[in-house]
């Protein structure tokens, strides 16, 4: 277990460095010239003067591998540039912004869990009689809708209709419940559906059969032999829905003004900021890495099969 | 009566932001603290520094010599008298005395003198502005008065001293040798109080201001990126009053202003939304094609139908409430039977079951280029190509990320490009200088124009006279000689839009696009 864990992490640096450069690249790709963007944000009319002083100011008139390098040499050491839009280190701002992401998306999270697996569970167990009707209902419309869309309809509701919570910003756990609710209402529609098939799955195995014939009680049958076993599809969901959360915190962050990641790079993507950009992706890697290897250990605690598998 | 009012929100739900007429917002107590909202932190305030300082912000603690007014007029600010010397190459300002900066030290002729000397000690950052490079000494004649020397006559120097930034003044005691600044310390009637990254910044009242002292005790900016969370923050009462050009779409600023709880307001014209059109590229290179565009395209449906009318339409390349612009010029009407003629005149024709005109084998077919992310100048994009295919006219819409599109700006690949003024206090003269910059759409734009080598030299004069009549002359033959070239087309003025609770009290409007004051609004009660 602690040398699949440590080959995981092993693996982290040259997957950071392959996505650090290709990501790199990406950004240079694009057509236009970022030194314009940043006069048209200072709002300094683009002259040749002004242009050649911003493109020397941003290190954009180095060489691609050069600027790479310098990036790379300086990201070794932790420092992930300073920002070209505020001129504050990109590290500093991720400090900075990273725990109202990791609130929220953790929050998001919790509500997913909260709401798919008992929803799913409840839908499994009265298939296809009307609570098994009603949450297919909602999981398909919950899958269906955006969550900018939907982020407008709860502050519509709740904020600006019936006044009962803040439409915007972070203050105070009341300010937590409508960003969190957006971000979640998709996976938490996806973990539905995954563990209504996932327990429909496990109540149609031959061993249950045997398992109730020899007499065990329901609530035993259900614990021991059916939600333990559905768990782990909607386990691995997990953490592909820990990227989902935090990729789709960016449109929420933006609506509900939450001082989050996900606001942070949408503007530096609108400012193009590289720097900032590289940093926010670097981020990213690792926190999906690092939550599919959470989840893989997981995984291996849950299910002794895959456990005795790697231990051989 | 609370669900009486979300059913009838329901049925709207689908175009948001709607405003729903339940409770929520109006009858909040009214404040000493403004809330208000810009879509980024106020930066850390330098007074002569550009992004991520933002202008309203650096308005607020940041004064200039001379403060411009509406219309073009100016009037005394941190100096209450100047005079420009015999050879125009000078300025002497008298300096209001007894004023201090919010640390406490003197605003004076040193304190004048530090600043100009730091910014000029960085001329690759402001040399974009023709005053700052015409600067040649600033000296401190006795603390109370200030002596600018230019090298040479400069008429508009006073306007580009009213400027938000870069020649305002922050107390010498926080000027950094490298050119940064310590704090952000100004004269201006705030002072920076608290910032928050991502969340908000709270300006707090100047107990010292020398001039009528705000109402308001505090005005605290919240950080708000998206124009319909903003829309539905006013309407929850999170924020108070919605200020700027685009911080609000149309149809929002529609609702608001049918809706009685609140107060809608749109400015005098502050700046021109305009098409440059390439007189050196094909087909706009041909006189005719900018003219029959000027007679073809409906302006007032733009207006009207895109613009929703919360901008009047532009029918010359300067609003008339602006120096030297008033000058009687027409834009020509909108008539496609007169565009039709034009083209057939100068050998465009419409082969038959075609749909494109020609000549000589040629289609006429121009690319039209805006800002992908840019809703508005895509809506009105569309709507003048579908005016132009009426006349046979052929036009590629471009909607790229915007520096491919200021790329395009500065190389001259365009037929047509969306490419605003700069507004009051830059327009005219400042917009005018700046079409002589290769980098800039309006060079590009007037590149074929026979005259355009003397339209740049009537330029240099218009700036650097100090003859009001011959000044008044050459403003009068280049806006007519662009004007009756057709190498603009004017859409409409851009103004500045509030919407604030009805109960607030009166919300002025400032001088220019980026000045809010804060520190004329007198709350009731």
């Amino acid at each position: 277990m602690t040398g699949f864990a440590l080959r995981r992490l092993l693996s982290l640096p040259p997957l950071l460095l392959a996505v650090s450069f290709g990501f790199f690249a990406m950004l240079r790709l694009g057509r236009g010239d970022p030194a314009l963007d940043y006069l048209r944000l200072a709002q300094v009319p683009p002259t040749d003067a002004a242009f050649a002083a911003a493109r020397a100011e941003l290190g954009l008139d180095r060489p691609l591998l050069a600027q790479y390098g310098a990036w790379l040499w300086d990201a070794l050491r932790l420092d992930l540039g300073t920002s070209w839009f505020t001129r504050r280190p990109v590290a500093e701002e991720i400090a900075q912004f990273l725990p109202a992401t990791l609130q929220l998306a953790g929050t998001a999270m919790l509500v997913t869990l909260a709401l798919g697996i008992p929803l799913g569970l409840w839908a499994a167990l009265r298939r296809d009689r009307w609570p098994d009707h009603a949450t297919r209902l909602i999981a398909f419309l919950g899958v269906s809708v955006p969550n900018f869309w939907l982020a407008f309809l709860l502050v519509l509701l709740f904020a600006v209709t019936l006044g009962w919570l803040p439409a915007m910003g972070r203050e105070g756990p009341a300010s937590l419940v409508l960003p969190a609710l957006a971000t979640a209402a998709m996976s938490a529609c996806v973990m539905l559906r995954l563990v209504r098939a996932s327990v429909l799955g496990a109540l149609g195995e031959p061993h249950l059969r045997f398992a109730a014939a020899r007499g065990l009680p329901r609530r035993t049958l259900l614990g021991r032999h059916v939600v333990l076993n559905a768990m782990l599809p909607p386990l691995t969901a997990m953490g592909l829905h820990l990227g989902e959360l935090i990729g789709g915190a960016m449109v929420v962050e933006t609506v509900f003004g939450w001082p989050g990641l996900g606001r942070w790079a949408l503007l530096a993507i609108a400012n193009r900021d590289y720097p900032v950009l590289q940093g926010f992706v670097m981020v990213l890697t690792l926190v999906f890495v690092l939550g599919n290897l959470l989840v893989d250990l997981a995984y291996a605690w849950l299910d002794p099969r895959i456990r005795l598998e790697r231990a051989a | 009566m609370r669900r009486r009012s979300l059913l009838r929100a329901l049925p709207a739900l689908s175009g948001l932001p709607v405003l729903p007429r339940p409770a929520a917002a109006a009858s909040r107590p009214l404040p000493r603290t403004l809330r208000f909202s810009w879509a980024g932190n106020a930066g850390p305030l330098h007074p002569h520094r550009y992004a991520p300082n933002q202008m309203y912000a650096q308005a607020m603690l940041y004064e200039p010599l001379v403060r411009y007014m509406e219309g073009g007029r100016l009037a005394p600010a941190l100096a209450t008298a100047w005079e420009r010397e015999d050879d125009g190459r000078g300025y002497v300002f008298t300096l209001r005395p007894g004023l201090r900066f919010t640390d406490g030290a003197p605003f004076d002729a040193a304190a004048v003198v530090a600043n100009i000397r730091a910014l000029l000690a960085q001329p690759s950052r402001h040399n974009w502005l023709e005053l700052v490079a015409q600067i040649e000494d600033v000296e401190a004649v006795d603390p109370g008065t200030v002596r600018l020397r230019l090298r040479g006559p400069y008429h508009p120097a006073l306007m580009e001293l009213a400027l938000i930034r870069p020649l305002r003044f922050a107390s010498p005691a926080v000027l950094r040798p490298d050119g940064g600044v310590d704090a952000p310390i100004g004269t201006g009637p705030w002072l920076l109080a608290e910032t928050h990254p991502g969340q908000h910044d709270l300006f707090r009242r100047n107990p010292g201001y020398w001039g009528e002292p705000p109402a308001l005790e505090q005005v605290m900016v919240r950080v708000v990126s998206d124009s319909n969370t903003r829309a539905l923050a006013l309407e929850a009462g999170e924020i108070d009053l919605v200020y700027g050009t685009d911080q609000l779409d149309a149809d929002t600023f529609r609702r608001f202003a049918a809706d009685r709880r609140f107060t809608t307001a749109i400015s005098p014209p502050l700046a021109t939304r305009l098409v440059a059109l390439n007189s050196a590229r094909f087909p706009t290179d041909d006189p005719a094609v900018r003219r029959a565009i000027a007679h073809g395209i409906d302006r007032a449906a733009l207006v009207r139908h895109v613009l929703l009318d919360t901008e009047p339409a532009a029918g010359t390349l300067f609003a008339e409430n602006f120096p030297y612009t008033g000058l009687g010029l027409r834009a020509p009407a909108f008539d496609r039977a007169a565009a039709v003629a034009l083209l057939e005149q100068a050998g465009w024709h419409l082969p038959p079951g075609a749909r494109l005109r020609q000549r000589e084998g040629r289609e006429l077919v121009l690319d039209l280029c805006f800002t992908g992310g840019d809703a508005l100048q895509k809506a009105l994009a569309e709507a003048m190509q579908g005016d132009l295919a009426r006349i046979g006219i052929g036009a590629r819409l471009l909607g790229e990320d915007s520096a491919t599109y200021l790329g395009r700006q500065k190389s001259g690949e365009f037929g047509m490009i969306f490419a605003d003024t700069w507004g009051a206090p830059y327009d005219p003269h400042a917009f005018l200088g700046s079409m002589r910059q290769p980098a800039h759409a309006d060079y590009q734009a007037q590149r074929g124009l026979p005259m355009k080598d003397e339209v740049d030299r009537r330029i240099g004069a218009v700036l650097a006279t100090t003859d009001e009549e011959k000044r008044a002359a050459e403003y009068r033959w280049l806006l007519t000689t662009l004007h009756e070239q057709a190498v603009y087309f004017p859409i409409s003025f851009l103004t500045n839009k509030l919407v604030h609770r009805a109960d607030l009290g009166a919300v002025p409007f400032g001088g220019t696009r980026y000045e809010i004051p804060f520190d004329r609004i007198r709350p009731h009660g």
